[in-house]
């Protein structure tokens, strides 16, 4: 199968100052891909320039095959729905922010037709939030906006979507959320069938879900491939500059981290 | 659904009736079958005094008219500007088209003085055209930063053209500057029949567009990223919201001068009792703005005996007293 997702010496400089710095990875369809790395190490800015919201200063992105460059931003909508770091304000219903979905499939006039609606009404069920639908997005908690979200991406494939080139892009969608939303969350998105990528702060969950790890620091890509390959207790030790030993997970049988304290309980 | 459907239709209702007022209450009280006949002179046997009749057809009317295109455009235009910018605060009149088409009406007045009296809307208009071509040259078409940009822009170009019409009003002469009154403060009192077409054009396809554009707006409501992964062109589309909205502006303020308020009152009523989710639903907008328009047009005709109060003391009285009202009653919206 060609890889949904390939990416070829990517490199974007703002102001004299590198962001991105000579990227290159390839993800296969239908493969959940986690990327790892301390803050500030460019886990945004390569999700942006993924589903192209930011322009590379060099190198490609290609999106089934096709340089996300070289279409256009509804193109691109249909094939990758995004959940970025929630941070805005939107004081819309639960349907109505579901059915911003719709929007790259809509001529400028068109309305919902009831295939829509039940597109919509199919999603909301999927995502257990029936019963949420008509709540103010704001009010909702952290892991139930989040659901939302996901519900909406659904949406945004469209009817008659191939699940081999679409691919839903999260930023951190697991932050604020307690242990079991976390769990949730990443159950339901793995559920979808699509190609995932996203960006998380847990290693150990990174270690549980993905198929594949991109660790990358300072914008470069240090180490990619199996959570085996890449969450090496040295490597790990020396970028998150932390003291760490690597087990193996009693029912995954992936790596499982263990954080040195510190003294302070000696 | 079928709750904002029953809202519209107690809108369009409203409106109505405040048409029907409007035609009826002035200097000469006209009862409704009188209306009826200087409307629809066919359509009974009942004869109407031709006076009546002409002050219905061709003075009421008309003016009724532009208030109801005003009112609808302007609050059309606000609620556009408020989604699209994300500020509560957007206006139309605060990128600088009220202060440039002031400007240009002056101009007209005083140094052009050669040129007909029946320049001044064009002067007025390419006035406030200017103001907003120069926020739009300065806010540019990258989303980086381009809220602030407009909104600065638009309050440094309304003090600049402000500074301007000032000084050119004081080296003129006093019945220069009590025409320019009519400017800022706005009234529909030159309503006339084939005055009407450049307000109703402009303003009729710029809503159309609105509504066209109406999920797209939604989505840049909700965050410029949001909208672009969505696949909204977010920068364009709000060039293009800012363009429509300033051309309905400049169109208002040539014809019926600068009413303030109107665009920033009526989306936050909606906002305040439907809720932001009903902020781009343009119908409850436009029947809610046209209505308030119409009322507070007759309001200004009939307060003081033989005399028009202007409507801009109107709308800002009224307007702003209201405001802080509902602002006190709803901590939260």
């Amino acid at each position: 199968m060609s890889p949904i997702i390939q990416v070829n010496n990517l490199c974007w400089n703002v102001n004299g100052k590198t962001i991105l710095d000579d990227i290159s990875f390839t993800i296969p369809s239908g493969q959940f891909v986690g990327i790892i790395g301390t803050n500030g190490s460019g886990k945004t800015s390569l999700l942006r320039s993924l589903y192209r919201y930011a322009k590379p200063s060099s190198g490609t992105v290609l999106l089934n095959g096709k340089d996300i460059w070289q279409q256009n931003a509804i193109d691109i909508a249909k094939q990758i729905a995004v959940v970025s770091q929630l941070n805005t304000v939107t004081p819309y219903q639960v349907i109505d922010v579901v059915a911003m979905g719709l929007i790259p499939h809509k001529a400028l006039f068109e309305g919902q037709t009831t295939h829509d609606k039940h597109l919509i009404e199919n999603a909301l069920t999927q995502l257990d939030l029936l019963e949420l639908k008509n709540n103010n997005f704001e009010t909702l908690s952290g892991g139930e906006q989040q659901r939302v979200l996901i519900a909406r991406a659904i949406v945004q494939q469209g009817h008659n979507r191939n699940p081999s080139q679409q691919l839903l892009i999260m930023d951190e969608p697991t932050n604020h959320l307690d242990i079991h939303y976390q769990l949730d969350l990443l159950q339901r998105v793995k559920k979808l069938g699509i190609s995932i990528v996203v960006s998380l702060h847990d290693l150990n969950i990174a270690s549980a879900f993905c198929d594949q790890l991109l660790l990358i620091d300072h914008g470069k890509i240090i180490r990619q491939g199996t959570p085996q390959q890449v969450l090496d207790p040295e490597l790990i030790n020396k970028i998150y500059n932390v003291d760490v030993t690597v087990i193996e997970h009693p029912q995954h049988r992936r790596p499982h981290l263990l954080f040195s304290y510190g003294d302070n309980n000696e | 659904m079928s709750k904002t459907i029953a809202i519209i239709f107690i809108l369009t209702l409203a409106c109505a009736m405040s048409m029907v007022a409007a035609l009826s209450f002035g200097a000469i009280s006209i009862s409704f079958s009188d209306i009826i006949s200087a409307l629809m002179p066919g359509l009974s046997d009942h004869q109407v005094d031709p006076i009546i009749s002409k002050i219905v057809v061709e003075l009421r009317l008309p003016r009724i008219l532009l208030a109801l295109l005003s009112g609808a455009g302007l609050a059309v235009a606000g609620a556009t500007l408020q989604l699209v910018t994300r500020n509560p605060l957007a206006d139309p009149f605060l990128f600088g088209i009220s202060a440039g088409a002031s400007f240009g009406a002056v101009t007209v007045l005083t140094v052009l003085t050669s040129i007909s009296i029946m320049w001044l809307p064009l002067g007025a208009f390419i006035g406030g055209l200017l103001a907003v071509f120069m926020v739009l040259y300065i806010a540019g078409n990258h989303t980086y930063q381009q809220i602030e940009r407009m909104l600065l822009a638009g309050v440094a170009c309304s003090f600049m053209f402000s500074a301007a019409t000032s000084a050119i009003l004081y080296q003129s002469d006093p019945q220069a500057a009590a025409s320019i009154l009519f400017w800022t403060l706005g009234s529909f009192s030159q309503a006339e029949w084939e005055n009407l077409w450049a307000p109703t054009i402009v303003i009729v396809i710029s809503v159309i567009i609105f509504f066209g554009y109406s999920k797209q707006v939604l989505a840049i409501s909700s965050g410029d990223e949001n909208a672009a992964t969505l696949g909204v062109n977010v920068s364009v589309v709000r060039l293009l919201m800012l363009i429509l909205s300033s051309l309905i502006c400049a169109v208002i303020v040539a014809n019926a001068g600068g009413i303030a308020f109107v665009g920033l009152l009526i989306p936050h009523i909606v906002r305040l009792t439907l809720g932001q989710r009903q902020l781009n639903n343009y119908f409850i907008i436009a029947l809610m703005g046209a209505t308030f328009m119409i009322l507070i047009d007759l309001a200004a005709r009939t307060m003081i005996p033989n005399q028009e109060v202007p409507l801009g003391i109107i709308t800002s009285a009224i307007g702003s007293v209201f405001f802080l009202f509902i602002l006190k009653q709803r901590r939260q919206y």
